[in-house]
C-alpha cells in the first residue's frame, strides 16, 4: 500500500492553533492557581469564592480542549495513510461506528488499520507493537463489533455506505 | 532479548546529574544571599555553555540537530499517545525536546538574572530579583512536569528512561 502523506484532511494549522491555545490558558490557569493560593495563605475568604470558580472553569475549558486536541489529532493519524476521495464522509461513518461499539483508542486505531486492509504484521509495524499484541486487540474488537472477523466488519460499513449517500450535505454534518 | 542501543554519551550524563544536584542545591537548600548559592549557580551557567557547545559537537543523540524544536512532530506524538502508538524515539522525543529547550532557556534567564544581582549596576534592582524568582518558579514546574513525563512515557513504551539516563543504554523491545 502506498502512502499519501501530502494531501492532510485536517489542517495541521488547526491542531497547531489549539495547542498553542491550550498552552496559553495552562500558563494562565498556573497564574491564577498560584494567585488563588497566595490569597488563601492571606485569609482572603470573600474574594477567594468567585476566583476558584473562575480557575475551576478556565481548567474545565482546557480539558475539553485537549479532548478536542486528543480527537483531532487521533483522526489525523487515521487519516494518514489515505481512504481516498471520500476520506472525510467515511471517517465520520466509521468513528460513529467505533464510538457505538465502545472501542478504547488503540482498538479504534487498529481497527482503521484493519479496515484499510492492511495485514496484522504491518499495523504491528505501524504502531510499534508485537504481532500478538494486534491479534488480542482485533479479537476484542470483533467482539464489540459482534462480528466473527475482519470481512463481516468490512461488511458492515460497506452496506451502510450503499444504502446512504456518501457525502452527506453539508446542513447533516453540522 | 530486546536490543541495547547506546543513546547517551557520557558528557551528556554527567551534564544531566550535576544540574539536578545543582538546580536541587539552590533551588532548595542553600542560602540565595550566600556564597554557596553564587558558586553553585557559576558551575550550572558553566554546565549549560558546555552544554550547547556539546550540542554542536557532540555525539549523534546529544546534537540539536538530532533533536530539532518541532511543534508539528510533537503534535504527532501526542496523536500517537492518543491512538494508542508506540513508536520509540532513539534518542529525545520531540515532546522532550522542547522541555530541553526550555530548560536551557529557562536556565540561561536564571543564571543571567542572579549573575545581576552581584554586579553593582543591578544589585538590589526590583525587576531583576523579581525575573530571577518567577523563572526558578517556571523552572521547577518545568522539572516536575520533565519528570512526570518521563515516568508516564516509561510506562507506556517500556522501557526505563531514567535508568537509560544513568548506563546510556536503551533497551528497546525487539521489533
Amino acid at each position: 500500500m502506498t502512502a499519501m502523506p501530502d494531501r492532510s484532511n485536517a489542517p495541521p494549522d488547526r491542531s497547531k492553533q489549539l495547542a498553542a491555545l491550550i498552552f496559553f490558558q495552562g500558563l494562565c490557569a498556573l497564574y491564577f492557581i498560584f494567585d488563588v493560593l497566595r490569597d488563601a495563605r492571606e485569609g482572603d475568604n470573600l474574594h477567594l469564592l468567585p476566583e476558584v470558580a473562575a480557575t475551576i472553569g478556565l481548567v474545565i475549558g482546557i480539558a475539553v480542549e485537549v479532548n478536542l486536541l486528543m480527537r483531532m489529532l487521533r483522526r489525523q493519524q487515521h487519516m494518514e495513510q489515505g481512504l481516498g476521495v471520500a476520506a472525510g464522509a467515511l471517517a465520520e461513518l466509521i468513528e460513529d461506528y467505533f464510538t457505538n461499539w465502545g472501542l478504547t483508542p488503540s482498538e479504534q486505531d487498529i481497527a482503521t488499520f484493519a479496515i484499510k486492509g492492511y495485514s496484522i504484521a504491518e499495523i504491528a509495524k505501524l504502531r510499534g507493537s508485537a504481532e500478538g499484541t494486534i491479534k488480542t486487540h482485533l479479537n476484542a474488537i470483533y467482539r464489540k463489533a459482534g462480528v466473527p472477523g475482519r470481512a463481516q466488519l468490512v461488511s458492515l460499513l460497506v452496506e451502510d455506505l450503499l444504502r446512504a449517500p456518501l457525502v452527506p450535505a453539508k446542513s447533516s454534518l453540522q | 532479548m530486546p536490543k541495547r542501543v547506546h543513546v547517551w554519551d557520557i558528557f551528556v550524563r554527567i551534564f544531566h546529574w550535576s544540574l539536578v544536584t545543582g538546580f536541587v542545591a539552590n533551588a532548595l537548600f542553600t542560602d540565595p544571599e550566600g556564597n554557596t548559592h553564587k558558586w553553585i549557580g557559576y558551575a550550572i551557567a558553566a554546565l549549560i555553555v558546555l552544554r550547547i557547545v556539546w550540542g554542536f559537537v557532540g555525539t549523534v543523540h546529544a546534537r540539536f540537530s538530532d533533536f530539532p524544536p518541532s511543534v508539528s512532530a510533537s503534535l504527532g506524538q501526542i496523536g500517537e499517545i492518543a491512538s494508542g502508538r508506540r513508536h520509540i524515539h532513539k534518542g529525545h522525543s520531540p515532546l522532550g525536546a522542547l522541555m530541553i529547550y526550555n530548560l536551557i532557556l529557562a536556565l540561561i534567564g536564571i543564571s543571567a538574572t542572579g549573575y545581576m544581582m552581584t554586579t553593582v549596576t543591578y544589585f538590589g534592582v526590583e525587576w531583576v530579583e523579581e525575573a530571577h524568582e518567577l523563572l526558578v518558579t517556571w523552572a521547577e514546574i518545568s522539572v516536575m512536569a520533565h519528570i512526570a513525563a518521563v515516568i508516564y512515557e516509561s510506562g507506556r513504551l517500556g522501557i526505563n528512561l531514567p535508568k537509560s539516563m544513568v548506563t546510556g543504554y536503551k533497551e528497546l523491545p525487539e521489533e
